[in-house]
């Protein structure tokens, strides 16, 4: 039968390593605080010494005072009564001292000067008085000089070297003396003297290694519990932060849940491979499902059937790519069968190993929206077509009357059929400033630039509205002449700005008026100015005179003419080939409208 | 430039009041000889019988729209080498550019000026090769 041995404290891997702690858990003490605890421990015995020696030296003094050295003795009393006054003094500043572990070694000095001195008393007791006394005397001193060594052990045990330095000077005079007594006997006990005090110093030195070793414990547990404690506080500190963070992430987490839930788009979280997880309230109504209907299945429930291989090039790139992506337009099935047209924004996220763990798509119903473009689309269409078709025939018929080619007709009929082809005109021109302005906006408007020399262009512009500017009896006055000049300009958009410009000068001057037209360089571009000398613009019309639809007058309007998208038109023109307009006040009256476009040299 | 003067013109119009204005515009401005056709459909015979100088088409025209009739005028050896201009109220750039691309002598937008009419169609005329 096998007795399985249990690990015990005999086992010597085990001891080593205990051994090993305890030392570890010991070097942790600081030295300061174990040296301060064992002087404390001197000061606290010292009482017993102080009163001990003054006890014996009575006792002593009361026995050795009736013989020849009478004063001598009583000297000798006197000595030990300063002394042990000297050590009481010490005790008291030691008492007082306000820091007992910086100045600890300090204290160590002084208790040992006052156990030399101590044991100095006595020694010099026995080397005085030892030769002359009785031999029961004797005997009583060398009893006395035993006991006062040996209670020097525990009151000095702190310290091994004090009490080396107490007993000596106890027990070396009277060794001396021993030694030197002329009596064999007395040898003999002289040699067992060192013995003894060997002995007792070997058992001090035990001593103090047990104080220095439990104040080195004590120390090193006080300081382990400190840590302890601190450790423990961090400990509940943090634990106090992560539920604080834990409630926030929670309040953060409802907030967005709420988010989810309220917002009047469709927002449904996915799973990498298209497993609806959640869908909020806006995507039940959106596509009539109820929300159990669609968790667990595939998104592309929601998604029209023939689209289904579009919609998984889509969905792999997102995955694969982890971008999220915005403005997708997905043709969605409703639960009835109907289609939707939605426009998504589709959120992957994605965990510190970069894996996609989620993605958030978001959804709103975009198919009224594009309804509306196309209808707007078809109006323009409509209007482009279906009314200037007719204005066609209308404009046609009467140019052909009235360039006589359909022969003569009467004077009054033929004023009328002006005043017919005029109007025709005024609307066609305001059906082509509405599809201008449209196109411009909607970004449809594709320019043809060239680089072409300004004054020419100035100079097409003043011969293409002369007869315009004849019907207000208003002249078109171009100056400058420098054809190295040169703009990068579509010719036919920039003449319709200059038609534009020329069209409202004529009209807002006064019968007879010049208008003069310049063309000058502004820093890096080239400046275009029409002067005229009309009535200026209105202070409260400044700020929207490049606005649509507006006139200072709406009864010139009717009188003049013009859409009042005239000046809108060619702000938005010139601004697209990276120009830009204006109008100042002209000295002695009138106003100025200018454009400048970038200088080209080319 | 080709040799002779434009002369002879043939237009295809859905619109009876337009077929009447190019109609007197380019006899009676121009003096030029016109053959206008009203259904699309009728074209190719009229072409191949009147024998144009060049061709004139409208853009929107029900049942066949000007480019699908060109497309076909083009197909047909004996009617594509006809010069054709397009006379139209809308046309994005792109679809201009597309037509060039196919061999669109030029292009005429509505409105026109009946009194310009026979000089621009000269004016393309004089371009051609």
């Amino acid at each position: 039968m096998n007795h399985t041995t249990t690990a015990s404290s005999t086992d010597p891997g085990l001891e080593a390593s205990k051994q090993a702690v305890e030392a570890e858990i010991r070097d942790r003490a600081d030295p300061r605080q174990v040296l301060a605890d064992r002087v404390a421990q001197l000061y606290r015995q010292m009482p017993i010494a102080i009163g001990a020696t003054f006890v014996a030296g009575a006792i002593a003094t009361f026995e050795l005072q009736g013989r020849w050295l009478k004063e001598l003795v009583l000297i000798w009393w006197a000595l030990v009564v300063t002394f042990t006054a000297a050590a009481s003094l010490l005790l008291y500043a030691y008492s007082r001292s306000p820091d007992k572990v910086g100045t600890a070694p300090q204290w160590l000095r002084w208790v040992g000067i006052a156990a030399l001195g101590n044991g100095a008393s006595w020694g010099l007791a026995g080397g005085v008085f030892f030769r002359s006394l009785s031999d029961e005397q004797q005997v009583f001193l060398a009893f006395l000089f035993a006991g006062m060594a040996s209670v020097g052990i525990p009151v000095y045990a702190a310290s091994w070297p004090i009490f080396a330095l107490y007993a000596a000077g106890i027990l070396g005079p009277f060794f001396y003396v021993l030694l030197t007594f002329g009596n064999r006997l007395f040898v003999e006990i002289a040699l067992l003297v060192p013995l003894f005090y060997a002995i007792n110093v070997a058992i001090a030195y035990r001593l103090t290694q047990v104080f220095h070793s439990g104040y080195q414990l004590r120390h090193a547990y006080g300081k382990l519990t400190h840590d302890h404690r601190q450790l423990n506080q961090r400990l509940e500190k943090q634990l106090v932060e992560i539920e604080e963070a834990r409630r926030q992430v929670e309040a953060s987490g409802r907030k967005l849940a709420l988010f989810a839930e309220r917002a009047p788009i469709a927002v449904l979280e996915l799973q990498p491979d298209g497993t609806v997880v959640e869908v909020n309230h806006a995507a039940e109504i959106l596509f009539g499902y109820a929300a159990n209907e669609l968790v667990g299945g595939s998104v592309k429930k929601l998604v029209l059937p023939h689209v289904h291989d579009e919609f998984n090039g889509t969905w792999q790139q997102l995955v694969s790519s982890r971008e999220s992506l915005a403005g997708l337009k997905i043709r969605n099935a409703r639960r009835d069968g109907i289609e939707l047209v939605c426009e998504w924004t589709v959120t992957p996220l994605v965990n510190f190993q970069k894996e996609v763990i989620a993605v958030i798509a978001q959804g709103r119903d975009v198919t009224a929206q594009l309804e509306a473009e196309r209808m707007k689309k078809e109006f323009t269409s409509t209007l482009s077509h279906e009314l200037r078709t007719p204005l066609t025939s209308i404009i046609g018929s009467l140019q052909l009357i009235n360039s006589g080619v359909m022969g003569e007709v009467d004077k009054e009929i033929g004023e009328l059929t002006m005043v017919a082809e005029r109007n025709g005109q005024r609307l066609l021109d305001l059906i082509n400033d509405i599809l201008d302005i449209e196109k411009i906006e909607s970004g449809k408007l594709s320019l043809s630039p060239e680089i072409m020399p300004v004054d020419e262009l100035v100079r097409e512009a003043v011969v293409l509205n002369k007869a315009f500017g004849e019907r207000f009896q208003v002249r078109f006055q171009a100056h400058g002449d420098a054809p190295e000049r040169k703009v990068h300009a579509d010719r036919k958009r920039l003449l319709q700005v200059m038609t534009n410009l020329l069209s409202n000068a004529a009209k807002f001057s006064s019968e007879g008026a010049v208008v003069d037209i310049a063309t000058e360089d502004a820093g890096p571009n080239v400046r275009v100015s029409v002067h005229d000398r009309g009535s200026g613009i209105p202070e409260a019309f400044r700020t929207r005179i490049f606005g649509r639809f507006t006139q200072a007058d709406s009864t010139a309007t009717r009188q003049k003419g013009g859409s009042g998208l005239g000046l809108a038109i060619c702000k938005r023109l010139v601004e697209l080939m990276r120009g830009r307009i204006g109008f100042d006040d002209r000295p002695g009256g009138g106003t100025t409208f200018w454009f400048e476009l970038p200088r080209r040299t080319a | 430039m080709p040799a002779r003067p434009l002369n002879r013109i043939c237009y295809v119009e859905d619109d009876e009041d337009i077929q009447r204005i190019v109609r007197m515009s380019l006899e009676r401005v121009g003096k030029m000889t016109v053959a206008v056709v009203g259904d699309p459909t009728q074209a190719i015979a009229m072409i191949t019988e009147f024998n144009p100088d060049l061709v004139m088409l409208d853009w929107m025209m029900p049942v066949m729209d000007g480019p699908t009739l060109f497309r076909q005028l083009k197909l047909r050896p004996e009617t594509s080498a006809l010069p054709v201009v397009f006379i139209t109220a809308r046309a994005s750039q792109p679809d201009l550019d597309e037509l060039k691309t196919l061999g669109a002598a030029g292009t005429i937008s509505k409105p026109f000026s009946p009194k310009d009419l026979p000089d621009q169609l000269r004016a393309i005329w004089a371009a051609l090769p």
